[in-house]
């Protein structure tokens, strides 16, 4: 070895790398759920064509389908909904933060990975949800990113004019389109938020990993499906 | 703060390795935690950051249980499980644009007091690893990963190899690049 490379190994002990964390509890976790993996995709997969037929037949649509949990969103269909408000996309997330902080303040990590065009500047934390608004074909939309295990956290009441279908993306996901629906973030100090009301906010939630990711914008379905498959690539 | 620990083969991993194999996860977790240091590292020179690169490490790891039963009993554990490892980061390397830059610990640049410096130090005094530092921030992409696999995360030359997907003659080309154009700042 030369000294050239002596100096090079010496310098790596004295390089500021991030510190190393401790990835057992995470892999056993990771391990333990796989256990129960082939019958959780059973399910999913008996749930996906029972929620095909509710939704094909429209007296079962209303009849069956009253809620439905994806991750951490419970999407419930009411025949009225409740009062709300409309307003901003990004309105109960608070103020506009930098990422570093708004991961700190959630302390959820954002998946969002580089997209085509500008880079996001605004993202909101809450605690146990971040989001990120992001410009996709010109319109604004939000990106919200939850840990799958607080059932509940985000909740969609759609009123009977919403259209509700499965789409084919990560491990489910659903498309909510037309028509009213209210969102309530359900925040872990147990405060209850309506946010606000959408006259044509599109939705679509998805599940990857362990992660729900829910985007909201005025976009048509495969425009939303494009991004979100950038964004979970 | 990274902690330069020395990543040995416990001796008695090729019985974990057994073990797991069988489906035994305590054994499985044992070998995590022997190497998640060292998997997270390359990770990190490859992906260009924490984030992805703790769940290139992570993923890498839940494959690399998942791919057990296909592991060659008495092979080296080591290449085998950084170059899947490896193989999650380099999927999660964003953008080229993306360019992670090396820096000094602040207590490195410190003086160290009373206190003798030790041989390595002695050998990166002051300018010299800044001048050092910052050569190696130069190089480019390709260069300085290897650089940074072989000589601050410590891997050989054929783990390098195995860890980027790449002949070991092109590893050795490439060092020998880089390592011509850091003498220029180095001497």
């Amino acid at each position: 070895m030369t000294e050239l490379e002596r100096a090079l190994v010496a310098l790596g002990g004295e390089l500021d790398f991030p510190p190393a964390p401790d990835l057992v509890p995470a892999v056993r976790a990771r391990l333990e759920r796989r256990r129960f993996g082939r019958p959780l995709v059973f399910a999913v997969a008996l749930l996906l064509i029972a929620f095909g037929i509710a939704m094909a037949v429209p007296e079962a649509r209303s009849a069956i389908l009253r809620f439905l949990h994806i991750g951490a969103v419970t999407v419930e269909r009411v025949e009225t909904l409740p009062a709300a408000l409309e307003r901003p996309l990004v309105a109960g997330l608070g103020p506009a933060l930098p990422r570093r902080l708004a991961e700190q303040r959630a302390q959820v990590p954002i998946v969002l990975p580089q997209l085509a065009g500008p880079a996001p500047t605004r993202y909101y934390a809450q605690p146990g949800l971040i989001a990120t608004l992001l410009r996709y074909r010109g319109k604004p939309v939000l990106l919200a990113e939850l840990p799958n295990d607080q059932l509940g956290i985000g909740k969609k009441i759609a009123a009977p004019e919403t259209k509700v279908e499965p789409v084919q993306i990560g491990r489910f996901g659903i498309w909510l389109t037309g028509g009213k629906h209210v969102l309530i973030w359900q925040l872990s100090t147990g405060e209850t938020r309506q946010i606000e009301t959408r006259l044509a906010g599109n939705v679509l939630i998805w599940l990857v990993g362990d992660r729900t990711f829910r985007l909201e914008g005025d976009l048509a379905k495969s425009q939303m499906l494009a991004l979100a498959r950038e964004i979970t690539r | 703060m990274y902690e330069a620990t020395v990543v040995g083969r416990p001796l008695d991993e090729s019985d974990l390795i057994q073990r797991a194999k069988r489906g035994d996860k305590h054994a499985y977790e044992e070998l995590v935690h022997a190497y998640q240091g060292i998997a997270f590292r390359t990770a990190y020179v490859i992906a260009g950051n924490g984030a992805d690169a703790e769940e290139a490490a992570q993923d890498g790891f839940v494959k690399a249980w998942r791919a057990l039963g296909r592991f060659r009993t008495g092979a080296p554990f080591r290449p085998w499980l950084l170059q899947i490892v490896a193989n999650e980061a380099r999927n999660r390397r964003r953008s080229a644009g993306r360019r992670m830059q090396l820096a000094v610990r602040a207590a490195a640049q410190e003086p160290s007091g009373g206190a003798a410096p030790s041989p390595e130090a002695t050998l990166l005094s002051g300018e010299l690893r800044q001048r050092l530092v910052a050569a190696v921030n130069n190089l480019s992409e390709d260069q300085r990963t290897v650089i940074s696999l072989r000589y601050f995360v410590g891997l050989s030359e054929q783990e390098t190899a195995e860890a980027l997907g790449l002949p070991t003659g092109t590893v050795k080309s490439r060092t020998a690049r880089a390592l011509e154009q850091l003498r220029e700042s180095y001497d």
